[in-house]
């Protein structure tokens, strides 16, 4: 397998190449990075591959300040059923 | 209703658990994982002293105590969201809903990844999920594997999986590229790995220690450094040679390999296949912190104690009211220095409840942490102490511009 | 040979655990009581626990503590279940996910 064909984010399988190609063609934030290419809305919520795109975001795409952030994450931070979302289960 | 409800069972939230139990607070500690303990369960070191720290007695221990306390735990229980409805928490969960005046985060560390082509095969693991594999379910994650990433953690690791009988062909590093970048660069990992010289009987790396304190005698360390690698614990550590691909048709089956220069880049010719059934990758820890994310705590990029961190005080308190942090959520540090914080935790929450006298205690147990700090035998950073000034730093900067409801 | 560690140098010999007896893809094997489904599967030499939803490639344990939900299969008809955080019961039926029959990757290109 090259390494451009590598998979970054497991869940959604985005590859190396394709995060690299959208952040330069769009010189994407990490956010934009994500909405893009699906990459960390999988399943796991990008608990695996954050900080990759992150990384990926910072380094070709537009991503710089650091300091004093307010991280951007949503609920539910697990995966939940709709039945435990007060549903007929309870 | 609770007093105060905890979001993690390692050594932080036990720690916590049992200081505000011990104040007499009504104390509830949510985890989604089957035993408490937390990563501590995993940990199996022998110390300077010769004795063994055994993460399994450890949390035990802990948990016993918490029990005898009258510690309410809800262990398999995944917290989803967290929420504040006037002055109170609502925790979130899968199976039910609580509601809380204090609430402390406790909820670790993830394990960062280092992506290589084939990385999603069956047997490539974290090198935590091969530990908690071994020494707490006692099952090993195969008979004969390969380790991606030298570091701190993935040579205490390896030693263990020795222990256990797993045979490890060696470690590695992940070859070079635009996300590897320090983890794949021979002097950056030697420098790093120096630090866990002390737990190396290999005279070698003991040596570097002294003799590599400046960056020409490191450079010359790299390239000098035995084509075979060197030993610790009789495992190989290659620092000159770099895994290109893990391949299998449906599993691992083995990794490629190739010899790499001083500066990391790959010298074509020199691939050789290893065969495997299973492959670690060990990319550090960081700080996982999506809980606080959910409160709007504000958040620091600070390396030196592995990425984002809710921005806290000495104290443990962030600037949310209610909501504090402790352990690894705060930065990248061993189970003892997260026991000290979740004692300083404890000590705040039952400061916040109204429980008075509490200062002496309270400064004592922030000497402590800091002790524990200074004596602690792995350090996950070097400059974790920096890292802990720089934090600091920035809570007395943004309380210049901000109030903060303390107590 | 068996991947249990049955005796270890410090952590002692392996406490005596009840035996039980689970399906995984209709096929059926034994493990102990309460402990995790994922380590009671890699006892059984099992590795592949799903194939990924669109491209059908074979998925394992990645972290074992419930982080990235690579180890989800089916427990009992209900699905997503992580088995690391499961503690296995006797009598448990558990099944694979595989690959869907509408890729949504190929439902989004053709939108486009």
């Amino acid at each position: 397998m090259r390494e451009s064909e590598m998979i970054i984010c497991r869940c959604e399988e985005v590859t190396y190449q394709e995060l690299l190609d959208t952040a330069i063609t769009y010189s994407c934030s990490a956010r934009e990075l994500k909405l893009r290419t699906r990459a960390g809305m999988g399943y796991c919520g990008g608990r695996t591959c954050r900080s990759i795109v992150d990384q990926v975001a910072k380094q070709v795409g537009s991503e710089q300040s650091k300091k004093n952030i307010s991280l951007k994450y949503q609920a539910p931070i697990r995966p939940v059923n709709f039945v435990d979302l007060g549903g007929e289960g309870k | 209703m609770n007093n105060v409800i905890i979001i993690g069972s390692g050594p932080a939230g036990l720690t916590a658990a049992i200081t505000c139990a011990q104040k007499g607070l009504e104390v509830s500690v949510i985890d989604e994982y089957m035993k408490p303990g937390g990563r501590l369960l995993g940990q199996l070191y022998e110390q300077p002293d010769g004795s063994w720290w055994n993460g399994i007695n450890e949390s035990k221990k802990l948990f016993q105590q918490a029990v005898n306390l009258g510690v309410q735990f809800y262990l398999e229980t995944p917290v989803f969201n967290i929420e504040k409805k006037d002055s109170l928490w609502v925790v979130y969960t899968d199976k039910e809903t609580f509601q809380t005046t204090n609430l402390l985060l406790a909820t670790g560390a993830a394990e960062a990844p280092v992506p290589i082509p084939g990385w999603t095969l069956p047997g490539v693991m974290s090198i935590g999920a091969a530990q908690i594999m071994t020494n707490v379910h006692r099952v090993k994650p195969g008979n004969r594997g390969l380790i991606i990433g030298i570091n701190v953690l993935s040579s205490a690791i390896a030693m263990e999986l020795k222990l256990a009988g797993v045979d490890i062909a060696c470690l590695a590093l992940p070859k070079n590229n635009q996300i590897t970048h320090e983890s794949a660069h021979p002097k950056k990992v030697l420098d790093s790995l120096l630090h866990v010289a002390h737990m190396a009987p290999s005279t070698f790396v003991k040596l570097g220690s002294k003799l590599m304190k400046n960056n020409f005698m490191k450079e010359l360390g790299v390239t000098f450094y035995p084509r075979n690698g060197v030993k610790m614990w009789d495992i190989p550590i290659q620092l000159k040679k770099a895994v290109i691909e893990i391949y299998g048709e449906q599993e691992v089956e083995g990794v490629t390999i190739a010899s790499i220069s001083s500066k990391g880049e790959v010298i074509e010719g020199s691939e050789e296949n290893i065969a495997v059934d299973f492959v670690c990758i060990a990319g550090g820890l960081y700080p996982l912190a999506e809980l606080a994310a959910l409160t709007g705590c504000p958040f620091h990029y600070i390396e030196e104690l592995g990425g984002y961190v809710p921005l806290h005080n000495e104290q443990m308190m962030t600037p949310v009211e209610g909501l504090f942090v402790a352990g690894n959520i705060t930065g990248i540090e061993g189970a003892k220095v997260a026991a000290a914080q979740g004692k300083i935790a404890g000590l705040s929450i039952a400061k916040r409840s109204g429980k008075h006298q509490l200062d002496e205690d309270l400064k004592d147990a922030v000497q402590q942490g800091a002790d524990t700090r200074k004596n602690a035998y792995i350090q996950f950073h070097p400059e974790v102490d920096s890292g802990r000034r720089r934090i600091q730093e920035e809570w007395e900067e943004y309380l210049v511009n901000n109030t903060v409801q303390f107590f | 040979m068996t991947l249990r560690v049955t005796d270890h140098p410090i952590l002692g010999k392996l406490e005596k655990k009840k035996a039980v007896t689970f399906t995984f893809n209709d096929k059926q094997y034994t493990g102990y009581e309460d402990e995790s489904l994922a380590a009671a599967l890699l006892a059984n030499e099992i590795r592949t626990l799903r194939h990924h939803e669109e491209s059908g490639s074979s998925r394992g344990i990645y972290c074992n503590i419930g982080h990235c939900f690579e180890c989800r299969v089916s427990i009992n008809g209900k699905q997503g279940v992580r088995a690391c955080l499961t503690p296995l019961k006797g009598n448990m039926i558990v099944e694979s996910h595989g690959k869907l029959p509408t890729p949504v990757r190929d439902w989004r290109s053709s939108d486009e």
